[in-house]
């Protein structure tokens, strides 16, 4: 599995690089946007991991080397990192094209686990994530989407697996607990990233736009 | 205080004894007259010092001389007299044009510029004093244009006009001049902030997490670098407006506090609108939170959902669970003030636990 590192803090590029399991190769390194996006269409890692805050470019951060690597994106999958969990982060990167998010204080496992995840063409949910999804599908005030295929809203069972997970749930712990495969587990969450990246609804486009991700 | 404790106040502001500025004041007033004069000065155009109690704002001193009125009564006279000086005035300036604009234009720089600082005067009485003059100055200045058209007549009456709308647009001016000005500085405040955030963040915090994460997960170290970044988030991203009663803000205080007394990690998240804590739903979560720090540790989440109706809260630890049918033995906390104090505020309460660890649900109504 090849890998490309993108942080502009050398520390956490060489800590990342020591923790990440056997397996992962680590192909590459990019301090910039620039960079990145250089170093993305020359080694085409299967896996990015993308800081949010970068410098360089034209301001725009992650989500402008996802923008920049349009064309890359079904081969190449981004897992964004971060460490300030704000939702306009979050909800711009996703927006932009990531399969994932997760925070930089997660364990060498648990990015591991997620670089491989994503890498299957899996989503990548943190519980705040999924808190956010909550939020901003309005699914706390009762909105329910009616057919399978609306973008504006969640279906029940979307919602159900993004309580659970926001409640601190494994995948797989889900699965056992709404007595479904883990592979339907993915496969709601696959379906609720889409969502994410393709809604309309106001309160993304408003996060993103906080942001300057449009 | 003799007249308007002028004396009193040059003595506090030079250091000197309040005896001495009388006597010079009294000896300035012999000799030469000066001493009036410059007391009247001193009195306009002292700043006015707030009293520090009631009872001396009773007893205080005021500038009890309302002077643009005055000015303006003055000004009044001096129009009467031009207009009716004016017919007969031939090719000469008629008598009271020029006093009429002296006396006019002092009214109105009084009122901008002394009153407007004094809180005996009200903002209508500098308004009507303003309004009034500029109309003075607008009526006289067109009557002058009226008759025949002397050069001299012309200027004064086109200085009327010009001094009457300058006045009556002064007020507004000034307002937005001072809008402008405030909003300026909030704007580059705002900047300072966001720059100071904006470096906060790419320096301290990545440092906090990368100590997080080389630290041995359950040491002082890192449970020091987790609060410490959870203080510093919550600064850098401070939503204005967040009410510190809020259960979802109360929630994460608790938490930060348990991580720095217990090896714990607490995930909050919430969802929904804000909401305020109802006094039996906060407190039995806390004694769920301190109940996971306490026997279960390491990674422990907590879920707030705040739908229109009801809120609930979810406490999932991953310790090694106990059995919720044999709370009985010692673990009262779990029956008493988390089962017993939401059944009886009219919520409910379930406890959920097994080798994966324990999940603890709180259901209670909005507030």
């Amino acid at each position: 599995m090849r890998v490309l590192i993108v942080d502009d803090h050398s520390i956490f590029r060489s800590g990342l690089r020591a923790d990440l399991d056997e397996g992962i190769e680590v192909v590459g390194e990019a301090a910039d946007v620039d960079g990145a996006v250089r170093a993305i269409q020359a080694l085409e890692p299967h896996v990015v991991l993308l800081d949010v805050h970068l410098p360089g470019g034209e301001g725009g951060g992650g989500a402008e080397v996802l923008r920049r690597s349009g064309r890359l994106l079904d081969r190449v999958r981004f897992l964004a990192l971060s460490v300030s969990d704000s939702a306009e982060d979050v909800v711009g990167v996703i927006r932009a094209g990531a399969r994932g998010y997760i925070t930089k204080g997660s364990s060498g496992a648990d990015v591991s686990r997620a670089v491989r995840a994503v890498a299957d063409g899996d989503a990548v949910f943190s519980p705040r994530l999924a808190g956010f999804v909550l939020d901003a599908f309005g699914a706390a005030a009762g909105e329910q989407a009616e057919r399978d295929e609306e973008l504006d809203r969640l279906t029940a069972r979307e919602r159900e697996v993004m309580r659970l997970i926001a409640r601190g749930y494994a995948y797989k712990e889900v699965a056992s607990r709404l007595f479904i495969s883990i592979k339907t587990v993915e496969s709601h969450v696959s379906a609720v990233l889409r969502k994410l990246q393709l809604s309309s609804r106001h309160e993304l486009a408003a996060w993103a736009l906080a942001r300057r991700l449009l | 205080m003799l007249v308007a404790g002028v004396c009193a106040a040059v003595a506090r502001h030079l250091g000197l004894r309040v005896r001495s500025v009388r006597l010079l004041a009294l000896v300035l007033t012999l000799a030469g007259g000066s001493g009036p004069l410059l007391y009247g000065w001193l009195w306009a155009f002292t700043p006015h010092e707030p009293a520090a109690t009631p009872a001396e704002a009773d007893t205080g001193a005021r500038r009890e001389v309302p002077g643009a009125a005055l000015l303006l009564v003055l000004a009044v006279a001096a129009a009467l007299l031009t207009l009716i000086a004016a017919p007969s005035a031939g090719e000469r300036l008629p008598g009271g044009a020029l006093e009429t604009i002296v006396a006019s234009s002092a009214a109105v720089a009084w009122s901008l510029g002394l009153d407007r600082g004094d809180p005996t005067r009200s903002a209508r009485y500098g308004f009507v004093v303003r309004t009034a003059s500029a109309a003075l100055l607008l009526l006289v200045g067109t009557a002058l244009l009226l008759q025949q058209p002397w050069v001299l007549t012309t200027i004064a009456a086109v200085l009327m006009l010009t001094l009457g709308v300058v006045v009556l647009l002064i007020p507004r001016v000034v307002e937005l001049w001072s809008e402008v000005i405030a909003e300026r500085s909030g704007r580059v405040r705002e900047e300072q902030r966001a720059e100071i955030a904006a470096h906060l963040h790419d320096s301290v915090l990545q440092t906090l997490a990368l100590i997080q994460n080389r630290a041995e997960p359950q040491s002082e170290i890192a449970r020091l670098a987790r609060a410490q970044e959870r203080e510093l988030r919550e600064w850098l991203f401070a939503e204005p407006g967040v009410d510190p009663g809020d259960l979802a803000v109360e929630l994460q205080r608790y938490a930060a506090e348990l991580e720095l007394e217990y090896p714990v990690r607490f995930e909050v998240v919430t969802v929904g609108e804000a909401a305020l804590s109802s006094g039996a739903l906060a407190g039995a979560a806390r004694e769920a939170m301190l109940n996971a720090a306490r026997h279960a540790g390491g990674e422990v989440s907590v879920y707030l959902e705040a739908s229109p109706e009801e809120l609930t809260v979810f406490i999932r630890d991953h310790g090694p669970g106990f059995d919720p049918a044999v709370v009985e033995e010692g673990r009262l906390g779990v029956r008493e003030s988390i089962i017993g104090r939401m059944t009886r505020s009219g919520g409910a309460a379930a406890v959920r636990s097994s080798v994966d660890g324990t999940e603890i649900e709180l259901r209670g109504p909005r507030a």
